[in-house]
């Protein structure tokens, strides 16, 4: 059996700063052997781990959607060893993956139905995985909405696309900060509040959230409480995943992995197992 | 069959007697002048400073060497999966190697290692190395320390399968079950070089050796023997875990002296001319365990990472491997410093459930 410890060899393509404290930082990888690019099939939710060699390796939810062949994408925030390295990259080094790993959002199930996205801050990474594969397959899917909070508008990741989307009817998005600042034209609020100012309809629709695990913890109720039935909600779960393989022990909740069984879990899940959040 | 027939058969195989002293002779050999290219054999001597204790150590004909008692301080699984390990690049060839005194409780959380870290999905590289290059020589227990539990989880202080070569001490000699294909190769290798003989007449003191070994258990656990029930440690609320960890500080002695415990955290060391991953030990109890980048930690108190070593092993274990995840060594009893027996928080969370 070949080892699964070992990563595959990737290239930084491309590096975008995503913020004035460059905080944040999108790197577009490329395979360096095509037998690995042939072999890695994703799905959106599904995370890697992101390795630089000799400095350390850390999990990060894949941001680019399996409908973009051409690279794989990390949103990475600074706040860390491993992230801190990541950080200092240059076009052209080389990284290692690991992956893909967990599971996914069940984009087969959404399918003649209704999505409603819910994000918050550098979270939005495997939602906007998500997102470009629904709009990728836009026909095959009814209405589509996205919530998407930052704490101010320089904290929202892909601005560039952002904007684009904005442009789309196809597409109800609503971007909220937490506090009120200057220039600012659209929505102010916590997140869990504009889910439910929008109370957007529960019928024939399902809703994946992702964010800070207070902003889930908080939504969650509120979607509940807009009748969305349990087994419709979806989230994503943050743990430390240092292997990826339900090795290493310590992301359980309960006998669940998160990095196996999850990060993708419906709230019908999540009910049966205490201490998820 | 009837019972003494079906107790007899248990023993394994064709009846075989080997000497005591020529079992330590062959042990020997192997050792000393790589018989059947075995080039390690390891096995329990006593402690140097302590008379209740046996380590595992590698066979050096001055030592005094022990068969037959029970457990070693050492779990089983600190000699296939290391404190601290390659795995990247992975270990290809490693020296063959027997284990000898090991115990039930081992074998049992070996087979429970061998679920976790050999399976369809995934294997260990290290481990299952380690694994394929190891004959086992286990041995009844003829006596129990303190702390042994096994009985309370429905095991035997003597081994019925997982194991290459089975002794079972009587007199001044062993009688030998082969259990795997490997032990009949092993077993090849004695008879090339030492005289065995058939005989059936020791089969009865066998038993009985073995009876009294578990009688010793119940009498030791006759307070806590009764039947303890999985879902109430589930459901147990907090502050029963609250109380029962009172005086835990957390330093991780009880999962790294458990045989069972497998986490480990993964280290990138590699080099400027190559990629190494390393493996190193970890604990659950320990502070930082789960903790996130950023701070978050889903289990920041004490009492929640003790529970989560519990049921680990009663529950998650159980419903990961359909094996228990507690073999009942008492290794966590003897190692912690607060001296929290887990016999009495089971009791105990039990207890209060039941009120």
């Amino acid at each position: 059996m070949d080892n699964t410890y070992i990563p595959v060899q990737m290239k930084v393509e491309n590096i975008l700063i995503e913020d004035p404290a460059k905080t944040l930082r999108t790197f577009d990888l490329s395979f360096i052997n095509s037998e690995d690019k042939e072999r890695f099939k994703y799905m959106p939710g599904q995370f890697c781990e992101f390795s630089i060699l000799g400095r350390g390796e850390s999990p990060f939810g894949i941001a680019s959607s399996p409908t973009e062949q051409d690279f794989l994408r990390f949103t990475v925030n600074r706040t860390g060893l491993v992230t801190n390295e990541i950080h200092y990259l240059q076009k052209g080094d080389e990284v290692g993956i690991r992956g893909p790993l967990g599971n996914w959002y069940p984009v087969e199930k959404f399918k003649g139905e209704n999505v409603v996205i819910v994000g918050g801050g550098f979270a939005f990474t495997t939602l906007r995985s998500l997102l470009i594969y629904l709009l990728e397959h836009r026909k095959d899917y009814g209405e589509i909405t996205v919530i998407y909070g930052a704490r101010n508008p320089d904290l929202f990741i892909y601005k560039d696309e952002i904007a684009e989307w904005e442009k789309r009817d196809d597409l109800n998005l609503h971007l909220t900060i937490d506090k009120e600042v200057d220039g600012w034209n659209k929505m102010v609020g916590f997140v869990p509040t504009v889910v439910k100012e929008l109370a957007p309809k529960a019928e024939k629709t399902w809703c994946v959230v992702c964010g800070p695990p207070i902003m889930i913890k908080y939504t969650l109720p509120v979607l509940v409480e807009l009748k969305f039935p349990n087994d419709r909600i979806y989230t994503s779960l943050e743990r430390k995943m240092k292997c990826g393989i339900g090795k290493c022990g310590r992301c359980n909740i309960g006998s669940k992995y998160v990095c196996i069984d999850g990060p993708v879990f419906s709230l019908e899940q999540l009910n049966t197992i205490s201490e998820a959040f | 069959m009837n019972l003494l027939e079906k107790m007899f058969s248990s023993l394994g195989g064709q009846p075989m007697l080997i000497k005591q002293s020529a079992m330590f002779s062959f042990l020997a050999l192997c050792q000393n002048e790589s018989l059947g290219e075995i080039k390690q054999v390891i096995l329990p001597r006593k402690s140097k400073v302590s008379e209740e204790n046996y380590h595992y150590d590698v066979f050096n004909d001055n030592k005094e060497y022990v068969l037959g008692n029970y457990r070693c301080v050492e779990p089983i699984r600190m000699l296939y999966y290391f404190p601290r390990d390659t795995v990247v690049p992975a270990p290809e060839k490693v020296p063959k190697r027997i284990i000898a005194g090991v115990t039930n409780c081992d074998l049992k959380a070996l087979s429970l290692l061998d679920k976790a870290l050999i399976n369809d999905d995934f294997e260990d590289p290290a481990y299952s190395v380690w694994r394929k290059n190891t004959y086992i020589i286990s041995s009844d227990c003829l006596s129990i320390s303190s702390t042994c539990h096994c009985n309370l989880f429905d095991e035997k202080p003597y081994a019925e399968k997982g194991y290459d070569l089975n002794l079972s001490q009587v007199n001044n000699s062993y009688k030998i079950s082969v259990g795997s294909e490997k032990g009949e190769e092993l077993l090849g290798l004695i008879k090339e070089n030492f005289t065995i003989d058939d005989s059936e007449i020791y089969d009865q003191q066998i038993l009985d050796n073995r009876q009294k070994t578990v009688n010793d258990l119940k009498k030791q656990n006759a307070e806590f023997e009764k039947k303890w029930k999985i879902d109430d440690l589930r459901q147990a609320d907090q502050e029963k875990w609250k109380i029962a960890s009172e005086d835990c500080i957390g330093c991780g002695a009880c999962t790294n002296s458990c045989p069972t415990c497998y986490c480990m955290i993964l280290n990138d060391e590699s080099t400027e001319k190559q990629f190494v991953k390393v493996r190193t030990q970890d604990s659950c109890q320990l502070h930082g365990y789960a903790r996130v980048a950023g701070g978050d930690s889903p289990r920041p108190k004490m009492y929640s990472r003790f529970r989560n070593r519990y049921l680990c092993k009663l529950d998650y274990m159980k419903t990961n491997f359909q094996i228990l995840g507690c073999v009942g060594c008492g290794r966590c009893i003897n190692a912690c410093v607060a001296g929290i027996d887990q016999r009495e928080v089971i009791t105990n969370i039990n207890d209060q459930t039941d009120n």
